[in-house]
C-alpha cells in the first residue's frame, strides 16, 4: 500500500480545546498547522452515561491507532478516559494542557517521529 | 448555536483508507467554514475504523454491508445520537456533515457495485458512486427515528467526488449552514 498525505500523529483533544471560549486555545487549528489528527473527547457538561459511550469509542479507535505505531498525545484532560483506554489495554499518552497556540504548536512539532512513520517510508510523489 | 456533526475524517485524515488521505491531519476546508460561522464541532466516530482497522482499502456498500457491520454502526450511532438528542434538547441547531461517496459516511452519494469483489479502482475509476447514503448515516436515521427526532441537514465533504471543487464544496457547506445562526 502506498503512502498518502497522512502524518502518522494523532491528538486526543478535550473539548475545550476543539471549540475553544474566544481567547482560548484552538487546538484544531494547532493541528492543521502541526499536521496532526484530531480526535475529540466528549464535552465535561454531557452526562456520564453519554460520556462513557463516546469514551469508549475513542478508546476502541486511540487503540488502532497505536497498535499500528502512529503516535498518540492527550491535549488537556477528561474524567474517564484513562478508564477507558486502560480496558483497551492502552495507558494515557504523552499530555500537555497549553497554556498557548504557540505552545501548543511547539509541543506538537517537538514529538519524535512515529514508528508508523518510520515503517511506512518515503511519501509518494 | 448551531452543532456540526462532523464525519471523523474531517479532523483527522490519517482514519482514512489506505491512500486515501489528502492531507496529514485536519482538513481544513470544512472546519474553516464552520469556524467562520460560529459553530461548535462534534466529531463522529469514524464506523470503519475500529471495524475494519487501517489496512483496509476503498470498498462499496455491498462489501461493508454486513449483519456485523451494521450492529457496529448501530452501536456507534446510538452514542451519536445521544449527544444529538441532548443539542437538540438544548434548542440548538444541527447539522450533518458527511463524506460524499463514502459506503459509511455518504450522505447524498454512496457507492455501490453489487459484483464488486477486490479492491475498487479507485480513485480513477468511478462508477461505483451512487445517490444514497451510507451504512452508518442509514443507522444513525434509524436511531434518530426510533428517538422521535427529525434528521438533520447534511452536506458532505466531496474531495473524492470526481470533479471536486473546493469552492462549490465550501458553497454547500455555508448553504446548509445558512438562516441559521452559530
Amino acid at each position: 500500500m502506498k503512502r498518502d498525505d497522512r502524518s502518522f500523529r494523532v491528538a486526543l483533544v478535550a473539548d475545550q480545546y476543539v471549540n475553544p471560549q474566544p481567547g482560548g486555545v484552538d487546538a484544531v487549528a494547532a493541528a492543521a498547522q502541526a499536521g496532526w489528527g484530531v480526535i475529540q473527547l466528549p464535552a465535561d457538561d454531557y452526562p456520564a452515561a453519554v460520556a462513557r459511550r463516546l469514551l469508549f469509542e475513542v478508546a476502541e479507535q486511540a487503540e488502532e491507532f497505536a497498535r499500528h505505531g502512529y503516535d498518540l498525545v492527550l491535549v488537556g484532560r477528561r474524567n474517564g478516559l484513562a478508564s477507558a483506554l486502560g480496558r483497551v489495554g492502552i495507558g494515557l499518552p504523552d499530555r500537555i494542557t497549553p497554556e498557548s497556540f504557540v505552545a501548543l504548536v511547539e509541543f506538537l512539532s517537538g514529538r519524535p517521529s512515529p514508528e508508523a512513520l518510520r515503517m511506512a517510508g518515503p511519501a509518494a510523489g | 448555536m448551531g452543532v456540526a456533526f462532523v464525519a471523523h475524517c474531517v479532523l483527522n485524515q490519517n482514519s482514512k483508507v489506505g491512500d486515501g488521505a489528502i492531507c496529514a491531519g485536519v482538513y481544513s476546508p470544512i472546519i474553516d467554514v464552520l469556524r467562520e460561522k460560529g459553530w461548535r464541532i462534534e466529531q463522529m466516530p469514524c464506523p470503519e475504523l475500529a471495524f475494519a482497522g487501517l489496512n483496509r482499502f476503498w470498498a462499496v456498500r455491498e462489501q461493508y454491508d454486513t449483519a456485523a457491520y451494521r450492529r457496529h454502526c448501530a452501536r456507534l450511532a446510538t452514542a451519536v445520537a445521544d449527544v444529538v438528542a441532548l443539542r437538540v434538547e438544548r434548542g440548538e441547531d444541527v447539522v450533518l456533515i458527511g463524506v460524499e461517496g463514502s459506503p459509511s459516511m455518504g450522505v447524498t452519494i454512496t457507492s455501490s457495485d453489487p459484483q464488486r469483489g477486490g479492491r475498487p479502482e479507485w480513485p480513477d475509476g468511478t462508477p461505483e458512486h451512487v445517490s444514497g447514503e451510507g451504512i452508518f448515516v442509514e443507522e444513525l436515521r434509524r436511531e434518530l427515528s426510533n428517538r422521535g427526532i427529525g434528521f438533520p441537514k447534511v452536506v458532505g465533504q466531496t474531495n473524492a467526488i470526481p470533479g471536486h471543487d473546493e469552492a462549490a464544496q465550501r458553497a454547500a457547506v455555508e448553504s446548509a449552514l445558512s438562516g441559521i445562526d452559530g
